[in-house]
């Protein structure tokens, strides 16, 4: 498309500019009046030496005859016969002569014939000799007045003719011409023109129909083979647009059009459309482990599953990266519907070889089904991508079908996305907090910092919905900053309260730890607030330092020299890497609350806990106990050894003002609040 | 050849002799005459009026053809006579326009005796049939007038009375204006050869003009009046007009009267034929004079026949007989004038002017022998 625009955009810039003038009225133009002129001018320059050759003829006539009549007059001239000579003279008074006269040896007339008066008149005289045997004399002269008159007329009539002539002549070669540059020059160019615009039309390559054997037939034929590489181009471009080059499959504009067709054609309102969206589970990693060419292959062998996996009917295409897209045009219900997903998906997840090594293909199904003549067939890739993102956030490796509860839940994650802005400028976002206690004294000793954000519409909601979105909307530094800011200013609170020991612990996402400007940033911020840096803790995943992990042990080697603490959250359900452990700089790991959920009842968890707390003992980190909410787990803690403990057994999540008063109720304990610091001072003097 | 010849004529002689000296006539003559002129044209009728007057004198019965000017109605009369049962014993022609050869041919063969009469062979005819009784044995010869003389003779006294009168013009010459009848009968070439002939011996003459007018009088008339007009731009005074008949000298003299000119006064006016208006003319002493006599031929042409029949052939002295010319002027117009106007032949006594006995062959047929050939009573009384 963009192409064709490319080409119909200069026409539409050059078409008001020139008028279209035809090639066979310019060259009419060009030669008809050539040639008319030439006609004329020939014809009359022919006409005009006739008309000389003709007046001299008749001057030499006219000489002839007044020759010949002085010959004829000298004797009765000499003889005195006037009336003779009258006679004779009346004889050449023919068309031109309008008069003659003779006169005698004496110059008197003698005799004078006039036929008419006239105004062009030319005059010639002659000598009358007289001789007989003895005696030779001049007897006089004739004069002859003759008009040219006549010769004038018929030049004049004669020239009329050549005119009419030579225009009829001109028109015949109009016409002629006319007809034969239409049917050797105008017609092949009409047939180029118009296959041109038909091919501009529609973008395909059309042969203009010509036959004939001159220069205009050799254009057209060398035009049909130009049009014919060109269509072949085209061909290949429009394959090319519409196809992906790795796998061959159609690509996501073909999915456009084929939706398009769908829906334009409808079929039997009762069919169902299934409509499948494919995503390779860690694509990503493959490329990583085994190089992007065995990935390129990885996705080739997919594509052929997928088409071997289908019918003929079903249409199959790769959108790019790790997605495809399986459309069944025809299933009967919405089970079949899943069971073919199924099938598919099983297809897909036969192991491959790459490398010698069997990999185990996984991918997630999003599934939509949508009646044939639903007018919103279109939207199937965004319902199927919205089951998508629930199976592979829900269940990866499985295929989700596209319900009410996905799209409502598809319906708020949009409105929460698009609500993030205003969130930041009305506010909404509130950070509450919750203590850790010490397990034995049960005195306060830190706070997380956790946050909510107060929906107009939807209420509080937790973080475990909205910061995948914030994330995703790359305002994760915002939000950091935005929590850093509240912090800071809740330690001021707690030192204004009479409690400055307890800390604030703050979550880092990934992202942050990529993020160099990160510690520069709490620095200022402490300082800005007042506040000592070491009031504050920073709660990390393992699998933010997973991702860049030279960078984020950088970033935590910074903030931990500006005295902040560095907790690994959640630890147990990740990848509980030891190593990590060991490698960054921790000083306290947070036992994650699925281990504490089932003490004391499971022997296993208490188990785990145990070597957990033995390894931090050895390592010197400081363990926290998440998600204590009985008593007995409380105590089952403290027996495994491990020191702090956070839960709704002490206190829920609250806002600062809650917790305040809260705090105030309870009795501070200065003395072992401090006592406990030193334990973690000598990682701070590092 | 000769002796046969003077045998002949020695024969001839004797008869003639005899013939003269009986005084009677042997026989009565059957003569024709195929008169080539028209009807009431004034020479030809006055010739066959001659012939007739003599022939009636002369003991002949003349028969007048009148071919009226058409030479092939002429050819027919004559061959028309030739091939009569009975006939004539002899057929007078006239050869104008050459007209009367076949004739005479004709006649030649027929055994018909022919005499020609005014116009005689010429040119290629003369050469090729030699002269006469040679190769045409019936054709006996001819009788013709002299006109060549008549020519100069009438010149002549043009030229005397305009050099008597002093009308030379301003270069000192006379000029005369010759009006000829046409340029090809032998009677017109003779006359105009006449004129030539006397200018020619007159150093202060000049013919400005030798004019034809056809023999007729308006023609001469047209050609005059223009041939004065034509002198009066060139400032040349007139003289004299020389015309080569009298119906010609009379158009001259009315074309000269007509330009304010007054004939015989201040301009002489000549002309041949006795005609007569012109002997008329003569007496009012317009016209100068009038040459001719010549239509007498008819008559002389019976007394040639006459004496021929008798035996007294004419060729004697030549079978050629040349009649001179006489002029008729106010001095001798008296005696000849009423002959004319009357037409009274028959007072003429053609008896007389036979040849004599032993001189055949000579004739006196001057003026002065027909003036006293006439009876005088008349002619004392004119």
């Amino acid at each position: 498309m963009r192409k064709d625009e490319a080409m119909t955009d200069p026409d539409r810039d050059q078409q008001p500019a020139p008028r279209l003038r035809s090639v066979v009225h310019a060259m009419i133009w060009a030669t008809v009046p050539v040639l008319l002129l030439v006609q004329l001018l020939a014809s009359a320059g022919v006409e005009a030496s006739s008309f000389w050759s003709r007046v001299r003829q008749l001057d030499a006539r006219m000489v002839r005859v007044a020759e010949s009549r002085a010959e004829l007059i000298a004797e009765p001239l000499w003889k005195m016969r006037y009336d003779q000579v009258t006679g004779v003279l009346n004889e050449i008074m023919h068309d031109e002569t309008i008069a003659a006269a003779v006169y005698d040896d004496t110059g008197a007339a003698i005799a004078r014939v006039v036929a008419r008066p006239d105004d062009q008149v030319v005059e010639i005289s002659r000598p009358i000799r007289y001789s007989n045997g003895n005696m030779a004399v001049q007897a006089g002269r004739i004069a002859i007045a003759y008009s040219r008159a006549t010769l004038y007329a018929d030049a004049g009539s004669r020239l009329v003719l050549l005119l009419v002539v030579g225009l009829l002549a001109t028109v015949a070669t109009l016409i002629a011409m006319r007809i034969s540059a239409n049917v050797f020059i105008g017609r092949p160019l009409a047939a180029m023109m118009s296959a041109i615009q038909r091919s501009k039309q529609d973008g395909r390559a059309y042969p203009a129909d010509v036959t004939s054997s001159n220069e205009f037939g050799q254009l057209a034929r060398a035009f049909n083979a130009m049009q014919h590489t060109t269509s072949g181009a085209l061909d290949r471009l429009g394959h090319m647009a519409t196809h992906d080059p790795l796998t061959g499959l159609p690509n996501r504009r073909s999915l456009t059009e084929r939706l398009a067709v769908a829906s334009r054609d409808g079929g039997s309102p009762d069919t169902l459309v299934a409509f499948c969206f494919i995503d390779l589970d860690d694509f990503k990693g493959i490329n990583d482990t085994f190089g992007h060419e065995a990935g390129d292959k990885f996705l080739v062998q997919i594509s052929e599953r997928l088409r071997g996996a289908v019918e003929v009917e079903d249409w199959v295409a790769r959108l790019g990266g790790d997605e495809f897209v399986v459309i069944r045009p025809e299933v009967s219900h919405e089970q079949a519907a899943h069971a073919f997903a199924q099938q598919v998906l099983d297809a897909i997840s036969e192991p491959i070889r790459l490398h010698d090594k069997q990999v185990v293909p996984r991918a997630s199904i999003g599934l939509a089904v949508r009646r044939a003549d639903d007018p919103e067939l279109s939207h199937l890739p965004t319902l199927a991508d919205i089951a998508l993102y629930h199976a592979k956030s829900k269940a990866p490796g499985t295929v989700a079908v596209l319900d009410e509860a996905l799209q409502r839940d598809y319906r708020r994650r949009r409105d929460l996305e698009l609500a993030i802005p205003t969130g930041f400028a009305e506010g909404q976002f509130e950070v509450w907090y919750q203590s850790q206690v010490d397990l034995e004294t049960h005195e306060v000793v830190s706070l997380e910092a956790l946050i909510r954000w107060r929906h107009p519409e939807h209420g509080v909601i937790g973080p475990g919905e909205f910061l995948p979105l914030i994330e995703r909307s790359g305002n994760n530094a915002r939000l950091t900053r935005y929590v850093l800011t509240d912090a800071c200013r809740a330690l001021q609170r707690l030192a204004a309260a009479g409690r400055p020991q307890i800390r604030i612990a703050i979550n880092l996402p990934p992202s942050e730890l990529a993020d160099h400007s990160l510690a520069a940033e709490l620095r200022a911020t402490c300082a800005r607030f007042d506040v000592a840096a070491s009031s504050l803790e920073l709660e990390i995943t393992e699998g933010s330092l997973i991702n860049n992990i030279a960078s984020a042990s950088e970033t935590l080697h910074r903030l931990r020299r500006l005295g902040a603490t560095i907790a690994l959250d959640d630890f147990g359900t990740g990848y509980s890497s030891l190593a990590h452990l060991r490698r960054f700089p921790l000083d306290k790991v947070k036992i994650d609350k699925a281990f504490i959920r089932e003490i004391p009842e499971s022997a296993e968890d208490k188990a785990i806990v145990g070597v957990i707390a033995s390894l931090a003992g050895t390592l010197g980190l400081t363990l926290v106990a998440e998600g204590i909410e009985r008593a007995e787990q409380a105590e089952a803690m403290r027996d495994m050894g491990v020191r702090f403990g956070q839960g709704f057994l002490y206190q829920r999540p609250q806002p600062l003002e809650a917790l305040l008063q809260w705090l105030r109720r309870q009795p501070a304990v200065p003395g072992r609040g401090i006592s406990e610091s030193p334990s973690i001072a000598p990682e701070f003097a590092a | 050849m000769t002796r046969f010849l003077r045998i002949l004529l020695a024969a001839g002689i004797v008869c003639g002799v005899i013939a003269s000296a009986g005084g009677s006539l042997a026989k009565p003559l059957d003569i024709v005459f195929v008169n080539p002129g028209k009807t009431g044209e004034v020479y030809w009728d006055m010739v066959a009026q001659t012939m007739q007057a003599a022939g009636r004198r002369l003991d002949a019965h003349v028969e007048v053809l009148t071919s009226e000017r058409n030479y092939r109605t002429m050819q027919e009369l004559g061959f028309g006579v030739v091939a009569r049962p009975d006939k004539p014993d002899f057929l007078i022609l006239s050869n104008e326009e050459s007209a009367a050869v076949p004739i005479l041919e004709a006649a030649e063969a027929a055994g018909v005796k022919t005499l020609l009469l005014s116009n005689t062979l010429i040119g290629e005819d003369a050469a090729r049939f030699g002269p006469p009784r040679e190769k045409l044995k019936t054709w006996l010869g001819d009788i013709t007038t002299d006109l060549q003389t008549a020519g100069a003779r009438m010149a002549n006294a043009l030229i005397g009375a305009a050099r008597a009168e002093k009308w030379q013009s301003p270069d000192g010459k006379i000029h005369i204006l010759g009006i000829g009848g046409d340029e090809i009968t032998p009677a017109s070439i003779a006359r105009n050869a006449g004129l030539k002939l006397a200018v020619d011996a007159a150093p202060d003459v000049v013919v400005d003009r030798l004019l034809f007018a056809n023999w007729t009088q308006s023609e001469a008339e047209r050609v005059t009046a223009n041939y004065l007009g034509w002198a009066s731009r060139k400032e040349i005074r007139p003289a004299g007009i020389w015309a080569g008949n009298d119906p010609m000298a009379l158009g001259a003299l009315r074309a000269a009267i007509a330009a304010g000119l007054v004939p015989g006064r201040n301009i002489k006016v000549v002309g041949l034929n006795w005609s007569e208006d012109a002997l008329r003319e003569i007496k009012a002493g317009r016209l100068l004079l009038t040459d001719g006599g010549h239509f007498l031929l008819g008559g002389w042409s019976i007394v040639l026949l006459r004496d021929y029949a008798d035996g007294c052939d004419f060729a004697a002295v030549s079978p050629h007989v040349e009649v001179k010319t006489s002029a008729i002027t106010r001095d001798n117009l008296a005696s000849v004038g009423d002959l004319i106007r009357m037409r009274a032949f028959d007072r003429i006594d053609f008896t007389r002017f036979r040849a004599k006995a032993g001189r055949c062959g000579q004739y006196d047929f001057s003026l002065d022998a027909l003036i006293s050939s006439l009876p005088l009573p008349e002619g004392v009384a004119d």
